[in-house]
C-alpha cells in the first residue's frame, strides 16, 4: 500500500466532495473510467517486474474495492435520499372523495330470505300459488263459507274473471297455498308459502297490499305441542335470541281448530323495542291445527292425518326486528328510505354465519 | 265489545280483581284490546263549592274563587264562563293528574295570583269534547266526596275482540258464563219474572218465510210514557259508548248488551194492521232508522204492514214506526233471523248494525223468551203501561246439537294426555253435557253456542279453559328428510338475481302490483286486467308490467331532487286476472348521472350499453355455461325503436330486452332524463335436467400473442358485430379476440360513413407466429371485412 498512500488520501478527499447522482458518476469515472487514475495505474503495471506487478495490482484491487464500496453505499444513499423528496412532493388529499354506488336490497326481500333460510333448515320446501285466486281457494275450501262472519272482515278486492261461477279474488291471505299444495301432494307436507297478499284497506295501518308466510305442516302426529317447538325455534332464530317469552291465546281462524294467535313479550327502551323479556306482548302471528273440514275439501283423511298451519305479517316482522316504524313506507319507493332500510347485496341470511 | 267491571259482576260472583279477570279474559280467547281503570284517572277529583266568586285583579276575563273542598278552604284562579258562587264542581287538588294531557297539576301563579288547583271540564277529565265551561254537578252531591264515586266513574272498563265464532259473548251475560267456565267466579243467572198479559195483541204477526225468520215473538203494550231513561240506564249505555235516546229504545240496547238479545220496539200507532213477515218484493223501498233509503230487492227479510214494509228484519228497523217521547202504544219484538239470510242482506245493502252483528253470527234460540221478559220488566218499570199475552208466531227450535267425542283423538290433537275426568270436567263447566261411552263421550251443545261442531271445536274448548300454556314443546326436526330441496330453479334464479343485481347498484323497490290504467296504453290489451273495486281511481288494474310502477316511482323521487337512478324490482306481472296468468319478471332501470362531475373526471351519463352490460352479465351470472346469446332487433312498443333490443338465448328463447325507453313513454310520465331499461323475463330461463356445472376447455397459449390495429371507413348502418365477425371468421384458431376501439364520424369521410378501428389479437397455441404469418393473417382479415361491408382500410 506503500505506493499509493496518496492516491487513497485523494480518493478520500474526493470522495468527501460527493453530494449529488452526478458528482458520484463524476467520481466513479475519475477513477475506474476508462482513463480513470486507477485504470491508467492499472496499465501501468505492466511495465513493472512479477513481484512488483502482483504487489501493486493487488493494492489497486483493493482500492478498487473500496471505491466500488463507497459508491455502492453512496449511491444507495443519494437514491434514497432522491425518493424521500421525491414522496414528500407526492403527498395527496386523502380527505377527498370518489364515488361509489352501493345497490340496496328492500326490507322485504331481505326478511322474506330470512324466513326461507330458517324454514329451509327445519325441512320446509318453499310453496307458490298464484295472486289472483278463486274464490273457493281463497275462501270456501279454507272453511270460510260464503255468509261466514270471517269474510267481512278481509275486504277483499275483485276482479272481472269468474270461476264456477263467482268472482275471482286478489288472494286476501297466502292460506291458499295450503289448499293447492296438498291438492297436488298427499302427506307428509311440510312448506311454507311467502307473498302478496291485497286487502281493500288503506290507512296508516294497511297498505292495500302487504306479504304474508304461510306454513303447513300434515303428517300423521304432528299436534300443537310441534306447532308451538316450531314457532319457537322460528322466533327465536328470527328475533336471535336464546331468550324470548312466547304467549299462545286463543282465537279463531275458520281454517284451524283449535286456533290461537301468539304474542312475544317486549321492553321499550326510548324508541328501540327489545324483543324477547318484558312485561307488555306484541302480537306477531296466528297460527292452529288445521280444521278437518280443510283436510277433508282436499281429499286428505282427517282421521289419518292431521297437522298445523301458521301465518304471519312479513311486514310486521321486518317493522319489529329492523325497527321501522311506518307500514306505508315500505311501498312509499322513496330512495332515500330504500337506501337507509334497504341491506347491503351480500347479506345474504344464512344459518351458518348470520341471520342478518 | 266494551264493558265495565260493574256490570260484568252483576252476572259473575267474582273474587278476581279487574286486573286478574283481564288476564283471565285473553287467556280464555276473549282478548282485551283495552282496559282502563277509571277509579284511578279519577282518584284524586273531588266535588267542591264555590263559596265566593270575585274578579280577578290582573285579567279581565279570570275569576277568583273560594272554594270549599270539604277539608279546606282555597283559592282557586277560573277561566270558566260559566262558573258562579254556590256551584258545586269538580275539584282537582295540587298533585294530580289532569286525564287529557296527563300533566301533573302544580300550585302555580296565574297572572300574579297563586291558584291552589283547578276547576275541571268534561274535556279536561276525557269525558266528552265539551270545554266551554266547567262541570256543574248536582246540588244534592256532597262537598268533599269522590268524583268518581258520584260519577259513577269508579269502576273499570274494559273492550275486548269477539271473533267471529263466539257469538255467545256479545253480552255481558255469555262472557260472565265463559269467564265461570275458567274458575274465575260463579256464574249469576239473572232471573226475570213475567209480566202477565192482560189481553190480547191487536197486531196479527204471519210469517211467510220460515226458514227466513223461524220465530217472532211480540207484545202488545199499551199507554207507555216514552220517557227519558233513568240515571242507572243511561250511565250504563254511556259507559260503552252508546247515546242514551229515550227509554224505550235504550231498554233494547240494554237487553242486547246484558243478554245478547237483540229487540226492537215499534210504534204500534204506525202500524197498518198487521205484521207479515216475508221476503221484500223488487223495487220495494225501507227508509230506515239510519235516515238513508234503501232499495230492497226479493229474498231479502223484510217485516211489513199491509201496507208497505217497516224494517229489515234481524238488521235495522224503519224510520215511520221508529219510537218518538210521543208514541203511546208500542209492539215489542223478539225473533229469530236466519243468518245467512241476514249476512247476505247486510252485505247487499252495506248496513252495518249490532242487530246483524248479532243475527249473522247466529243467535241462542232461548233468548226469545228470556228477551222480552227482561225487556218487558224494564218498560213497565221505567215506562208503566198494560202489557198483552206475548204471542210467538213460527216456532223456537231448541234441539241440542250432539256428537261423540274421543279422548284419544283430542290429546293426539293438542299434544297432551288429559284424562277423560278433566274433560268432563272442562266440559260441564262450559254447559256441555257429557255421558261417557267406554272411551268415547257423546257431548250434548248448550243452545247458546252455535259455533260447537265437531270434534275438533271440542279440543279448542278444553284447552281454552285449561289453559295454551299446558301445552309442551315438541321438537319437529326429524331424521326423515321430506322435501329434497327448499327452493325450485324459478325460485333460486328470483333469488339470485335479485342480490346480483343489487350488487350492481341498483336499489330495488317493492311497487304495487296494481297499476294506474292511464298509464298503461304502452303496455297493451289491459281491460282484463280491472279491478272491480280499486282502491283508488289510479290503481284501478293489475299491473301489465313492472315499468310503468317504476317510472312512477322516478317521477316522485324527481319531486324530492332526487335525479339519478339505479333502481329495480323483481315480481310478478299479469296477463290477465285469471289465476295464474302472472310470471315473474327483474326490471332495472338506470337514469341521470352515471358518473358525476368532479376533481376527478368529467361527467357520464348512463346510456343503453351500461344497461346492456348489466343484463348480459346477470344472465351470465344465473346460466354461466354452454350458452349462446344474440341479440335481435325486435323489441317492445314502449322502447326506443332504434336504442333497444331483445336478447334471444341459444337462438330460441327470448330472455328478455334492453334499451331506451320510447321518449313518448318518458314525456308521458313527466321524466326529465332518458331512462334506460332492461326487463328479464326470469321465468323463461331453461331448466336442464342436469345443471351443467362444467365449464368449456380453456386454451392457455404459452406462445407469444401479437396485437394489431385497423380502420375501416363504412357505411354508417355497419355494426360493431359485422366488423367482429368478418375478421374472426378469418381464422378461428388464431384471432382470439377482436375488439372496436374507436368509432367516429367526420365530412372528410364521405356522407353517411364512419370510421371504425377494431385491435386483433392474434395467438397461435403450438408455435410462435412467423412475420410472413402475422402479415397473411392481417391481410386476410382486411379483405374480408373490406368485402363484407363495402368500405375500405384507412392507410
Amino acid at each position: 500500500m506503500q505506493n499509493y498512500k496518496d492516491l487513497e488520501k485523494n480518493i478520500e478527499k474526493d470522495f468527501s466532495s460527493v453530494s449529488s447522482l452526478e458528482t458520484l458518476q463524476e467520481f466513479r469515472l475519475s477513477y475506474l473510467g476508462k482513463k480513470g487514475k486507477i485504470s491508467l495505474l492499472m496499465k501501468e503495471l505492466s511495465s513493472l517486474d512479477a513481484d512488483q506487478r502482483k504487489e501493486n495490482a493487488e493494492q489497486l484491487n483493493i482500492l478498487k474495492g473500496k471505491i466500488l464500496e463507497l459508491i455502492d453505499t453512496k449511491d444507495n444513499e443519494l437514491q434514497e435520499l432522491i425518493l424521500n423528496e421525491k414522496l414528500e412532493t407526492e403527498k395527496i388529499d386523502l380527505t377527498l372523495n370518489v364515488e361509489s354506488k352501493q345497490g340496496t336490497i328492500h326490507p322485504i326481500t331481505q326478511v322474506v330470505d330470512e324466513v326461507i333460510e330458517i324454514f329451509g333448515d327445519l325441512d320446509f320446501f318453499v310453496a307458490e300459488g298464484p295472486e289472483v285466486e278463486t274464490d273457493y281457494n281463497n275462501f270456501t275450501a279454507l272453511n270460510t263459507s260464503e255468509n261466514h262472519p270471517a269474510r267481512q272482515m278481509h275486504d277483499t278486492f275483485y276482479v272481472k274473471t269468474e270461476t264456477d261461477g263467482m268472482p275471482n279474488v286478489l288472494r286476501t291471505h297466502t292460506s291458499p297455498v295450503q289448499i293447492r299444495s296438498m291438492l297436488e301432494q298427499q302427506p307428509p307436507i311440510r312448506l311454507i308459502a311467502p307473498g302478496k297478499t291485497f286487502r281493500c284497506d288503506n290507512d296508516q295501518t294497511h297498505t292495500p297490499m302487504f306479504h304474508q308466510v304461510e306454513g303447513l305442516v300434515i303428517d300423521e302426529e304432528s299436534n300443537m305441542s310441534h306447532l308451538k317447538g316450531c314457532l319457537e325455534i322460528f322466533l327465536k332464530s328470527f328475533f336471535e335470541t336464546s331468550e324470548l317469552k312466547m304467549r299462545f291465546r286463543p282465537s279463531h281462524f275458520p281454517f284451524t281448530e283449535p286456533s290461537a294467535e301468539v304474542d312475544i313479550a317486549y321492553t321499550r327502551k326510548g324508541n328501540q323495542l327489545i324483543i324477547g323479556d318484558g312485561k307488555e306482548w306484541l302480537e306477531v302471528l296466528g297460527c292452529g291445527m288445521v280444521h278437518p273440514n280443510v283436510l277433508r275439501n282436499v281429499d286428505i283423511n282427517p282421521d289419518q292425518f292431521q297437522g298445523y298451519a301458521f301465518g304471519m305479517g312479513i311486514e310486521r316482522l321486518a317493522m319489529l326486528k329492523y325497527g321501522i316504524s311506518d307500514l306505508r313506507t315500505f311501498f312509499d319507493n322513496d330512495l332515500r328510505w330504500n337506501k337507509h332500510y334497504g341491506f347491503q347485496p351480500l347479506n345474504t341470511p344464512s344459518i351458518l354465519r348470520d341471520l342478518s | 265489545m266494551k264493558f265495565s267491571f260493574s256490570w260484568l259482576k252483576e252476572h259473575l260472583d267474582t273474587q278476581l280483581n279487574a286486573i286478574e279477570i283481564s288476564e283471565k279474559l285473553t287467556s280464555i280467547g276473549l282478548e282485551v284490546e283495552s282496559f282502563n281503570d277509571a277509579s284511578l284517572a279519577f282518584r284524586d277529583f273531588i266535588v267542591a263549592e264555590v263559596i265566593e266568586e270575585k274578579k280577578h285583579p290582573n285579567a279581565d276575563k279570570l275569576k277568583l274563587c273560594l272554594v270549599d273542598t270539604g277539608k279546606e278552604k282555597v283559592d282557586v284562579v277560573c277561566g270558566a264562563p260559566n262558573v258562579e258562587k254556590g256551584m258545586k264542581v269538580v275539584y282537582a287538588p295540587p298533585g294530580s293528574i289532569i286525564p287529557v294531557n296527563q300533566m301533573k297539576l302544580k300550585v302555580s301563579k296565574i297572572r300574579g295570583v297563586e291558584s291552589q288547583g283547578m276547576m275541571c271540564s268534561e274535556y279536561e277529565l276525557g269525558i266528552s269534547d265539551e270545554h266551554d265551561g266547567i262541570i256543574r254537578l248536582d246540588d244534592s252531591v256532597k262537598v268533599g266526596s269522590s268524583y268518581a264515586e258520584i260519577s259513577g266513574m269508579n269502576d273499570t272498563f274494559f273492550e275486548i275482540g269477539i271473533t267471529p265464532n263466539r257469538q255467545d259473548c256479545l253480552g255481558v251475560s255469555g262472557i260472565s258464563r265463559d269467564l265461570s267456565a275458567s274458575k274465575s267466579g260463579n256464574y249469576l243467572r239473572k232471573e226475570f219474572s213475567k209480566i202477565d198479559g192482560s189481553f190480547d195483541s191487536p197486531v196479527d204477526v204471519k210469517i211467510e218465510d220460515q226458514v227466513m225468520c223461524p220465530a217472532f215473538a211480540s207484545r202488545y203494550i199499551k199507554n207507555v210514557k216514552n220517557c227519558e231513561s233513568p240515571d242507572w240506564l243511561k250511565s250504563k249505555l254511556k259507559s260503552i259508548g252508546l247515546r242514551p235516546i229515550s227509554a224505550l229504545v235504550d231498554i233494547t240496547n240494554y237487553v242486547m248488551y246484558d243478554q245478547n238479545r237483540p229487540l226492537h220496539v215499534y210504534d204500534a200507532d204506525k202500524i197498518n194492521k198487521n205484521i207479515i213477515v216475508r221476503s221484500a218484493k223488487d223495487k220495494e223501498t225501507l227508509k230506515a232508522l239510519d235516515e238513508k233509503e234503501y232499495a230492497l230487492s226479493k229474498g231479502m227479510c223484510v217485516i211489513a204492514d199491509d201496507m208497505s214494509p217497516l224494517g229489515l228484519g234481524g238488521i235495522m228497523g224503519g224510520e215511520s214506526t221508529g219510537c218518538s217521547e210521543n208514541t203511546t202504544n208500542v209492539l215489542l219484538e223478539s225473533a229469530l233471523f236466519d243468518p245467512i239470510n241476514t249476512a247476505k242482506t247486510g252485505r247487499k245493502l252495506s248496513i252495518l248494525s249490532d242487530a246483524r252483528y248479532r243475527f249473522e253470527r247466529g243467535i241462542d234460540p232461548l233468548s226469545v223468551i228470556r228477551g222480552i221478559d227482561q225487556a218487558s220488566q224494564l218498560i213497565s218499570e221505567i215506562c208503566g203501561g198494560e202489557f198483552s199475552h206475548t204471542v210467538v208466531s213460527g216456532s223456537i227450535d231448541d234441539t241440542k246439537k250432539s256428537f261423540e267425542i274421543s279422548v284419544n283423538k283430542i290429546n293426539k290433537r293438542l299434544g297432551l294426555s288429559i284424562e277423560k275426568s278433566e274433560v268432563i270436567e272442562i266440559l260441564s263447566s262450559l254447559g256441555i253435557e257429557c255421558k261417557e261411552a267406554g272411551e268415547k263421550i257423546n257431548c250434548v251443545i248448550p243452545t247458546w253456542r252455535q259455533d260447537i261442531d265437531c270434534e275438533a271445536d271440542i279440543s279448542e274448548e278444553i284447552i281454552r279453559i285449561k289453559g295454551y300454556d299446558f301445552i309442551p314443546q315438541s321438537n319437529i326436526r326429524s331424521s326423515k328428510k321430506i322435501n329434497e330441496s327448499i327452493l325450485n330453479y324459478r325460485q333460486k334464479n328470483l333469488s339470485k338475481a335479485k342480490r346480483y343485481i343489487a350488487s350492481l347498484g341498483y336499489n330495488e323497490l317493492v311497487t304495487y302490483s296494481f297499476a294506474n290504467s292511464k298509464d298503461c296504453n304502452f303496455f297493451g290489451n289491459i281491460d282484463n286486467l280491472r279491478i272491480v273495486n280499486p282502491i283508488s281511481e289510479d290503481q284501478d288494474i293489475l299491473r301489465p308490467s313492472l315499468i310503468p310502477n317504476l317510472l312512477n316511482a322516478i317521477k316522485k323521487n324527481q319531486s324530492r331532487d332526487i335525479e339519478n337512478f339505479e333502481i329495480f324490482e323483481a315480481g310478478s306481472q299479469y296477463t290477465s286476472s285469471t289465476p295464474g296468468d302472472q310470471f315473474n319478471s327483474v326490471v332495472g332501470l338506470k337514469s341521470g348521472i352515471n358518473k358525476k362531475k368532479s376533481w376527478r373526471h368529467a361527467e357520464q351519463q348512463y346510456d343503453v350499453y351500461d344497461i346492456k352490460n348489466d343484463i348480459v352479465n346477470l344472465i351470465d351470472y344465473l346460466i354461466p355455461n354452454q350458452k349462446k346469446i344474440t341479440l335481435d332487433d325486435e323489441s317492445p312498443e314502449w322502447m326506443h325503436p332504434g336504442r333497444s333490443a331483445s336478447i334471444i338465448l341459444n337462438k330460441k328463447i327470448r330472455l328478455g330486452y334492453f334499451g331506451e325507453l320510447h321518449p313518448r313513454v318518458i314525456k308521458s310520465f313527466k321524466i326529465k332524463n332518458k331512462v334506460n331499461a332492461f326487463e328479464l323475463l326470469i321465468d323463461q330461463m331453461p331448466e336442464s335436467a342436469r345443471k351443467l356445472n362444467s365449464k368449456v376447455d380453456i386454451n392457455l397459449s404459452e406462445f407469444q400473442s401479437v396485437k394489431r390495429d385497423f380502420a375501416f371507413v363504412v357505411d354508417q348502418h355497419i355494426r360493431a358485430l359485422d366488423l367482429e365477425e368478418s375478421a374472426k371468421k378469418v381464422d378461428k384458431d388464431l384471432i382470439r379476440d377482436v375488439e372496436i376501439f374507436d368509432i367516429f364520424e367526420d365530412e372528410s369521410l364521405g356522407p353517411n360513413k364512419k370510421s371504425m378501428a377494431i385491435k386483433v389479437t392474434i395467438q397461435a397455441s403450438d408455435r410462435t407466429l412467423k412475420d410472413n404469418e402475422i402479415q397473411d393473417i392481417c391481410s386476410k382479415i382486411v379483405k374480408s371485412i373490406e368485402k363484407s361491408t363495402s368500405g375500405s382500410v384507412r392507410s
